[in-house]
């Protein structure tokens, strides 16, 4: 037994005997780490001092009510849905066509359609919105609306995309070929066959791209004038100038959204095909 | 405009399906006629569109085009110019369309302020990389090793990920501030306040939150794949754990790291929102020094200049890494 072997055996013998548990502790402490500031969340919202006690001495709806009757915050939450509803129909129609393209038709360009649809993921999130703002607002002159969709359609595309494209790659093109066979053209084949296959995929995609698109921030922050804000824009101004205990109210609709539609996604189709970014 | 060009080297696009195309022709034709005819108004565009297929379809380059043309051009038009507009407007003087110059670089790279900035920036993101792949790795290995739910772990651990970043942000806001949450119970139980709120380590607390379940999935993807013979492999030749981690599964499982780490340290070398919410006066990150120059000081260029800097240090991550074998672009599809 080598000197190394004799100072390091012990560790050896105790990682042995204790893997499991230790294992165990991690995976608690960690999942503990990423719900706590959740929990509190929640928790503070029914909280009747504000945001400033803790533990608070009572627990209220009133901040619900709060919300409820804030004209401000309900604009915001439809200034939102404005933009993520277009911009979600939009990027599920553009990935199903790049994971169509990508997955069946061998073309120039096809690796640098993947890198494209993949791109907006890495380049950090400042980079593409100062980019954005300069050519959209400074050199085009588009309207905010505009813009702001088109900012969101960017966003979503490479995670839609993600969960689209391994669907359409899975799906058994046996299936097409006997539709053919049976006298159905490319498009009848598509709406009959394909389409009812992918579907699932197709529809988390969606509901991941609409989720990122209800909490996206960073471009739209850029991109966007001083017109009215969207749910993100205004959180962000009310925790960096008045801080009122409505944010954790509106915390938990953010919460509820998330949660509500990453589960319904997750139900469609595999886990990991969501957890690869 | 990306079409002229893309139908130009659309040279090569695939005549596999042309023969068949042809062969089938005369019978597509005759369906759409037919469904046109005797259907009504659904049939009659049903039929249309049958019709627009099989003209598409004796022209495969121009199907192609049909297809991967629209999302082709959007990304590049409103993704890749935009990116090359910044390269152009950062040689302007003071706004877009201003003279040419290089002073928006000389002022940053000469000023003591910027490259301290720059300096931290990159100390907290080697920080927050580290402290993130280590406890992320960790993460990934207990659920792959040693559970049975692992479909719900990585559930749990993936959640939080969708949420906004903000909202994640003030959760934090909430447990560190004097006499927040973290406070109250450290009182409770009898121990000082910490007051973290607007300190280096409330900084790495908040990236390690928001960034921790991006990085547990390439870990997790290359821990999945491993092959777990190569693991019994090495203990039945006398390694322990510790030495069978190093010495197999770590290098077996690099590319995961490697991807893990360059999606944690991108994003947070471009950060605005975690150091202006969290940090202090002294945690100014290169990204909020943009932000600035876009929402109060309004010198563009000045701000797309910048932008350029960080562009730079990612593209160098990008390439290292790369070298390094990570499969970042490895977004299936490229085996055929």
């Amino acid at each position: 037994m080598s000197a190394i072997d004799r100072v390091t055996d012990p560790f050896e013998r105790f990682t042995q005997a204790h893997a499991s548990r230790m294992a165990s502790l991690v995976v608690v402490t960690v999942l503990a780490f990423l719900w706590l500031p959740i929990g509190v969340l929640v928790f503070m919202s029914f909280a009747d001092g504000g945001v400033l006690s803790f533990p608070p001495d009572e627990l209220t709806l009133r901040w619900y009510r709060v919300f409820l009757s804030n004209d401000a915050a309900l604009d915001a939450i439809v200034t939102t849905l404005t933009i993520s509803v277009p911009a979600t129909g939009i990027t599920v129609a553009l990935s199903t066509m790049i994971a169509y393209a990508v997955d069946r038709y061998v073309f120039p360009g096809r690796n640098w359609l993947q890198l494209l649809s993949t791109l907006p993921i890495i380049v950090p999130l400042v980079v593409t919105g100062v980019a954005m703002v300069l050519f959209f607002n400074g050199t085009l002159g588009l309207p905010d609306y505009v813009s702001v969709v088109i900012a969101h359609v960017i966003r979503t595309i490479p995670f839609a995309t993600l969960v689209i494209l391994p669907t359409f790659m899975s799906f058994d093109r046996g299936l097409e070929e006997a539709s053919k066979d049976l006298g159905a053209d490319e498009f009848e084949t598509f709406r009959q066959v394909t389409l009812p296959n992918v579907f699932p995929g197709v529809v988390a995609g969606g509901l991941l791209a609409f989720t990122l698109s209800f909490n996206e921030f960073v471009y739209t922050y850029f991109v966007k004038g001083s017109g009215d804000p969207t749910l993100p824009v205004y959180i962000w101004n009310q925790i960096r100038y008045n801080v009122t205990p409505e944010v954790n109210v509106i915390s938990v609709v953010f919460l509820g959204v998330a949660v509500s539609m990453v589960l319904a996604a997750v139900s469609l189709t595999r886990v990991d095909l969501i957890a690869r970014r | 405009m990306p079409e002229p060009s893309r139908s130009d080297d659309g040279g090569a696009a695939e005549s596999v399906d042309e023969g068949t195309a042809e062969s089938v022709d005369g019978r597509t034709t005759e369906s759409g006629g037919e469904l046109a005819t005797d259907g009504g108004s659904v049939s009659g565009v049903d039929g249309r569109v049958s019709g627009l297929t099989t003209y598409l379809r004796e022209r495969p380059r121009l199907r192609t085009l049909a297809i991967a043309g629209p999302p082709y051009g959007l990304l590049v038009v409103f993704f890749a110019i935009p990116l090359l507009a910044m390269l152009v407007v950062s040689f302007q003087a003071d706004q877009i369309g201003g003279a040419w110059t290089l002073r928006n670089y000389t002022d940053f790279l000469t000023s003591d302020t910027y490259l301290t900035v720059v300096w931290r920036t990159f100390l907290i993101s080697v920080q927050v990389t580290a402290i993130v792949a280590a406890v992320g790795y960790a993460l990934a290995y207990s659920i792959v090793r040693f559970s049975r739910r692992t479909t719900l772990l990585l559930l749990l651990v993936i959640l939080p990920f969708w949420t906004s970043y903000i909202i994640r942000m003030y959760a934090w806001i909430n447990i560190l501030q004097s006499d927040g949450v973290l406070d109250s119970v450290l009182n409770l139980v009898g121990l000082p306040a910490l007051s973290l709120l607007y300190t280096d380590t409330a900084v790495l607390i908040g990236f390690t939150y928001v960034w921790l379940p991006l990085a547990v999935l390439p870990f997790y993807a290359s821990l999945t794949n491993l092959d777990g013979d190569l693991i019994e492999a090495s203990k039945d030749l006398g390694a322990g754990p510790i030495r069978t981690f190093l010495s197999v599964t770590l290098p077996m499982t690099v590319n995961g790291v490697v991807t893990g780490v360059v999606l944690v340290f991108i994003p947070t070398f471009g950060s605005f929102i975690t150091p202006r919410l969290l940090g202090g006066t002294n945690n100014v990150m290169i990204g909020m020094v943009i932000e600035n120059q876009f929402k109060s000081a309004f010198n563009w260029p000045f701000g797309a200049a910048i932008g350029m800097v960080i562009s730079v240090v990612v593209v160098a991550l990008l390439l290292l890494a790369t070298r390094l074998g990570g499969g970042l672009f490895g977004t299936g599809g490229e085996e055929s």
